[in-house]
């Protein structure tokens, strides 16, 4: 599941030059999907178009999916031009309420070592290209991750500050790239658990 | 109209003329002077008005370590010292600390937290929950971005986890609402781990919303927050990478 960030009236980062983050994360995604889609993976989006769904809504629709993982694509405002961090959320513990359920809240909770895991693969994969990038995912209370039941990180590109838009074009291959290895390393160490027959579907 | 007080009457406007050619070069270069002053924004004035001037506390000068940016590039903070008549008040001492770092370093290029942005107030809980109420500057000056808000942040909390002993966690509120995200990334519904061996206020235990989440400051060696050594139930979970227990079915998002 890729999330191209913010759209519609939410511009996210802006650069000086005009650079609007929610048109290049638009453009990254669509790089993503055909690395990803190379490697025979199912690929969907939060959003397609210059619509902006709020943070539960882009939860709701990965929520829904059995055995995916979600990247969350960003651009900073700041950091190093041509560096790539990958982010996990910092620990939120998984819980279960009275009745059994994941309180929506909370639903990373039972994923965030999984999403360590992902994290460490594909920032160790960008680190091999972009020059700078830290080699495993930092942690941080991201929001748009708290919210989301499958493993789920955050890559964030620096930055919208660069002069010329075609420097952050040229780091789209290779972080889609980096994103697509990584999620086909992941694969093997991701095992769904089974349902059960008597389970509603 | 006699003569003679006409005299007196051209006279006096004489002199009223050379009093005229005298004051308005003055009053001129008065009018530019102000022109040229920079204009204080509205939260620049309020700052004037609501900031606790340091040197009324009445303690000793002491050595405070604010966090600023490393200037690295790469989200890292750098520990400054700044000599500071620390109150000996925890809830004063957050209050000065969190003033300065608000003020910023020499090199303004080191900031991590707006210019505009003021502490409007803050609230020292008996559980070690410091509640820090931000003007609105601090969510719409913030560089969008997940970087930038963390290191924001991770300057608040290591700033006081290194010069208020007592503070434990920490609450962020913008304009006393509490906020999804800082600005657009980072989420702000959470309480951040300072310190979690703060020393105790009065025996009580933090609070369940804020016992299980947080960030810890004190692992960090680069400057950059951590997550909370795991609890006895995630320490468990995470040596395996599938959770043993299926995750089930999730509640319906609040609205």
């Amino acid at each position: 599941m890729l999330d191209p960030a913010h759209g519609g009236t939410d511009l996210g980062a802006r650069g000086t030059g005009g650079i609007r983050e929610s048109e290049i994360v638009l453009q990254f995604a669509a790089q993503v999907r055909t690395a990803l889609e190379s490697m025979s993976f199912q690929v969907m989006d939060t959003r397609q178009g210059n619509e902006n769904p709020s943070f539960d809504d882009r939860s709701a629709i990965v929520n829904a999916q059995r055995g995916a993982v979600f990247v969350s694509l960003h651009v900073a405002s700041t950091g190093l031009p041509g560096t790539v961090r990958v982010y996990v959320m910092s620990d939120l513990p998984g819980v279960t309420d009275a009745t059994g359920l994941i309180p929506w809240e909370r639903a990373q909770g039972p994923f965030v070592p999984l999403s360590r895991r992902f994290g460490d693969i594909v920032q160790g994969f960008l680190a091999q290209r972009f020059k700078g990038s830290p080699r495993t995912a930092q942690p941080a209370a991201v929001r748009q991750l708290r919210t989301t039941a499958a493993p789920a990180i955050a890559v964030e590109v620096s930055s919208v500050s660069v002069e010329d838009r075609n420097a952050l074009d040229r780091m789209a291959p290779g972080v889609a790239d980096a994103i697509a290895r990584g999620a086909s390393a992941f694969r093997p160490l991701y095992v769904v658990a089974a349902v059960n027959p008597g389970d509603r579907p | 109209m006699t003569p003679r007080w006409r005299v007196w009457l051209i006279g006096i406007l004489a002199i009223a003329v050379i009093i005229a050619g005298i004051y308005f070069p003055i009053l001129k270069k008065h009018l530019r002077q102000t022109k040229q002053a920079p204009a204080v924004s509205e939260e620049q004035a309020r700052r004037e008005l609501t900031q606790t001037a340091p040197a009324n506390t009445g303690g000793p000068v002491t050595k405070a370590k604010l966090f600023w940016s490393s200037g690295a590039g790469d989200g890292s903070l750098m520990p400054v010292s700044v000599e500071l008549p620390l109150s000996k008040d925890p809830t004063l001492r957050a209050k000065q600390v969190l003033n300065t770092l608000l003020a910023g370093p020499v090199d303004a290029e080191l900031r991590t937290l707006p210019p505009d942005a003021v502490l409007l107030a803050l609230y020292l809980l008996p559980d070690g929950t410091a509640i820090a109420d931000f003007s609105e500057a601090l969510a719409t000056s913030t560089p969008s971005g997940i970087e930038s808000e963390q290191m924001a942040v991770d300057s608040i909390s290591k700033t006081l986890e290194a010069n208020v002993a007592q503070v434990r966690w920490l609450k962020i509120l913008i304009h006393g609402q509490e906020v999804d995200t800082l600005a657009g990334h980072l989420d702000l519904t959470r309480t951040f781990l300072v310190n979690a061996k703060a020393a105790p206020m009065i025996a009580a235990a933090p609070s369940a919303n804020s016992a299980n989440v947080g960030w810890s400051a004190d692992a960090a060696t680069n400057g950059k927050a951590t997550p909370v050594a795991p609890p006895r139930k995630a320490a468990a979970i995470a040596r395996k990478l599938t959770p043993a227990i299926p995750p089930g079915k999730l509640t319906q998002p609040a609205n």
